[in-house]
């Protein structure tokens, strides 16, 4: 997704002006004009600066030919389009997910999603879900002691 | 000389040397890997070295880059793929030497050329990083703001695409690093009222979303597409490597010096020096009609450049915390995180870690020939594995590795959202090692800054009255000037290879 420099550098200005915005309920010191302020405010002049290049560009580009927003061919294909979100919508499923059902069932859950909608045979997905997961599990949590959550198992085991 | 036979100690540890090994193979898989670069390994490999003691830690990220920028050589000869960003300057003479049918010399010339290129590197950065250290033991605030400076500026000028994306990625960075405590006064800034974003947001996480992730969603969308490699046999690679030396020692000796020199220069790494000594070799060549017909001197010249500029980085990351480039903004982050602060007084504190990662650097590359055989030997094996299997297996790895740096959830949010802004930006032709390093030297300037206006009382003047904070100023502003006259002459403002 290539989007127009205009709308990018809008994107810019728009961000920066709210952070500028939002220090100036920052402290300030008696005698003294530079505070937690200054270093955001000027980057975020920086930014805008930056912002004004960028629009300026993009609409001498779009008064070239170019468009609003410009899609890569991959988008016009759904297979691929689902591979790009599915990735995405896994990872959120995990954060909101993770710590009631736990590692181990997520992870397997996401591997053999994701190896069936790549075209992996169901026989060869199955079995690399379950030993990467349980490689993965045993690395981290038994050699590196990372908590990670337990989920369902704290309800079996 | 204690503190030599200390590191030496800490370095030949077996539990040291495995992990070495250890990673040396998961760097040569990594980097021969097309889509996984050298900066992906040392994201994926911090969580891992989180556990570890300093030297183990260090000795992983040392070995397994060195190990990816050669590594990378090997799908650009068999597939025309530049296996890391590094080998992509000379990925189409390599593979017009396989078309020739010398993809043996090829592949010989690659990896005993990395290796010496690499020795070179770790050479000038044993000698040099010392005696820059007593120089920057007396360095104030002042000389620190202007080297960040300095760095930033060179992150912007090295870049070799658009210099008004560069400087906006830059900034996006240090606008992301005033999240949490201001280092001065102490003021929650733009937390929202969270209790994770007072600590900032957490580096190696966002490292994991910028480099692994959005690396991942790219590779998602092509994941069906299947590696034609090159049908020759590999035989002896060893052969005629000796005549190539012979002939082109002063091209290697040029490569791994330039290549050293622009590692060093913050924000420009090991592909940027591979890009520029093949520039420098086209031109200076004696036969410059050669190149692009499977030529075997370009490929000399930045060979030796993309595995000595690897050394070269580490030099201002170690003396003075400025990172050569992305990898080493890693490292300073892993530094950091082993309460080693980079800096000058490491030198003098902890001598025996910085022997270390010497003596790790020197066993590094004389390891890469036999492992570097090794991969080449199997590399039909290692080009074979289905991208659709590996992929899943890396988003999880990249998960679980994110959380293991924060301990909670926390660490995915990050990666994730880090992924998309990674995603975005290279989508749209923001480069993304100036929003890092402006995110690893934030701190640095905004601090030095601060505690400068402090000691001056708001005057500028201060800035320039020490001899060497005058002189970096001056090179600061005479670079800025030169971009911005550039630019005004309607130019291309930065180094951009045409």
């Amino acid at each position: 997704m290539r989007a127009n420099d205009a709308i990018n550098g809008l994107i810019l200005i728009l961000l920066a002006a709210v952070m500028i915005a939002m220090t100036s309920t920052f402290p300030a010191f008696p005698g003294q004009p530079y505070g937690p302020s200054l270093f955001p405010r000027v980057l975020g002049t920086l930014l805008i600066i930056c912002g004004a290049v960028l629009v300026w560009r993009g609409l001498a580009a779009r008064r070239a030919g170019e468009r609003w927003v410009e899609m890569a061919p991959w988008t016009r294909e759904p297979w691929r389009v689902g591979s790009f979100f599915l990735m995405l919508a896994l990872l959120l499923a995990y954060i909101l997910l993770g710590d009631t059902i736990g590692f181990i069932p997520m992870a397997i859950v996401m591997l053999l999603a994701l190896f069936v909608w790549f075209g992996v045979r169901p026989l060869t997905a199955v079995i690399t879900a379950v030993i990467a997961t349980f490689v993965i599990h045993w690395f981290f949590s038994s050699l590196l002691r990372v908590p990670l959550p337990r989920g369902l198992l704290d309800s079996i085991l | 000389m204690d503190a030599f036979i200390t590191a030496v100690g800490l370095v030949l540890d077996p539990h040291v040397l495995w992990v070495i090994v250890a990673s040396a193979c998961f760097g040569m898989f990594v980097g021969a890997m097309p889509g996984l670069t050298a900066t992906m390994a040392t994201a994926l490999l911090v969580p891992v070295t989180f556990f570890m003691d300093p030297v183990p830690a260090l000795g992983a990220i040392v070995t397994a880059t060195a190990m990816a920028i050669f590594a990378g050589d090997i799908p650009a000869a068999m597939l025309r793929i530049p296996g890391t960003p590094a080998s992509a300057a000379y990925t189409d003479e390599s593979y017009a030497m396989s078309k020739k049918g010398e993809l043996d010399l090829n592949l010989g010339v690659n990896l005993v050329f990395s290796v010496l290129g690499g020795l070179v590197g770790v050479a000038i950065l044993i000698v040099s990083a010392p005696l820059l250290a007593e120089i920057a033991i007396n360095f104030s605030s002042f000389e620190y703001f202007w080297l960040a400076l300095l760095g930033l500026t060179c992150a912007i000028f090295m870049t070799t695409g658009d210099a008004v994306k560069g400087i906006t990625s830059l900034v996006f960075g240090l606008l992301v690093n005033c999240i949490g405590i201001d280092p001065t006064a102490g003021h929650p800034r733009f937390t929202f009222g969270s209790v994770e974003l007072l600590q900032g947001i957490s580096f190696i996480p966002a490292m994991i979303g910028m480099f692994a992730l959005s690396e991942l969603l790219r590779g998602a969308v092509s994941v069906d597409e299947k590696n034609a490699v090159i049908a020759q046999k590999v035989g002896n690679i060893f052969k005629g490597v000796w005549a190539v030396f012979k002939k082109y020692w002063f091209n290697f000796l040029r490569g791994s010096t330039l290549g050293v020199f622009i590692g060093a220069l913050p924000g420009a790494g090991a592909d940027i020096a591979a890009w520029i000594s093949f520039a420098v070799s086209k031109k200076f060549s004696k036969t410059p009609e050669k190149f692009g017909t499977g030529h075997i001197e370009g490929i000399v010249d930045s060979t030796s450049a993309n595995n000595s500029a690897l050394g070269g980085a580490w030099i201002p990351a170690l003396v003075f915390g400025i990172p050569g480039d992305s990898i080493t903004a890693i490292v300073i982050g892993v530094l950091y995180m082993k309460g080693m602060n980079p800096g000058p007084t490491v030198f003098l504190e902890n001598p025996q870690f910085i022997y270390a990662v010497f003596i790790i650097f020197v066993l590094a590359n004389i390891l890469m020939l036999p492992i570097g055989w090794a991969a080449i030997k199997s590399s039909k094996q290692i080009l074979r594995v289905p991208r659709n299997v590996l992929l899943p297996i890396i988003l999880i790895f990249c998960l679980v590795g994110a959380y293991a740096m924060t301990n909670s959830f926390y660490g995915i949010v990050i990666m994730l959202v880090f992924g998309i802004i990674g995603w975005l930006m290279e989508e749209n032709g923001f480069p993304i090692a100036p929003a890092i390093l402006g995110l690893v030297l934030g701190e640095l300037l905004e601090q030095s800054f601060m505690t400068s206006m402090i000691k001056a009382d708001g005057s500028a003047l201060m800035f320039f009255e020490r001899p060497i904070a005058g002189v970096l100023g001056v090179v600061t502003i005479v670079l800025w000037g030169t971009m911005i006259w550039r630019a005004f002459k309607g130019r291309n403002a930065t180094l951009a290879p045409t």
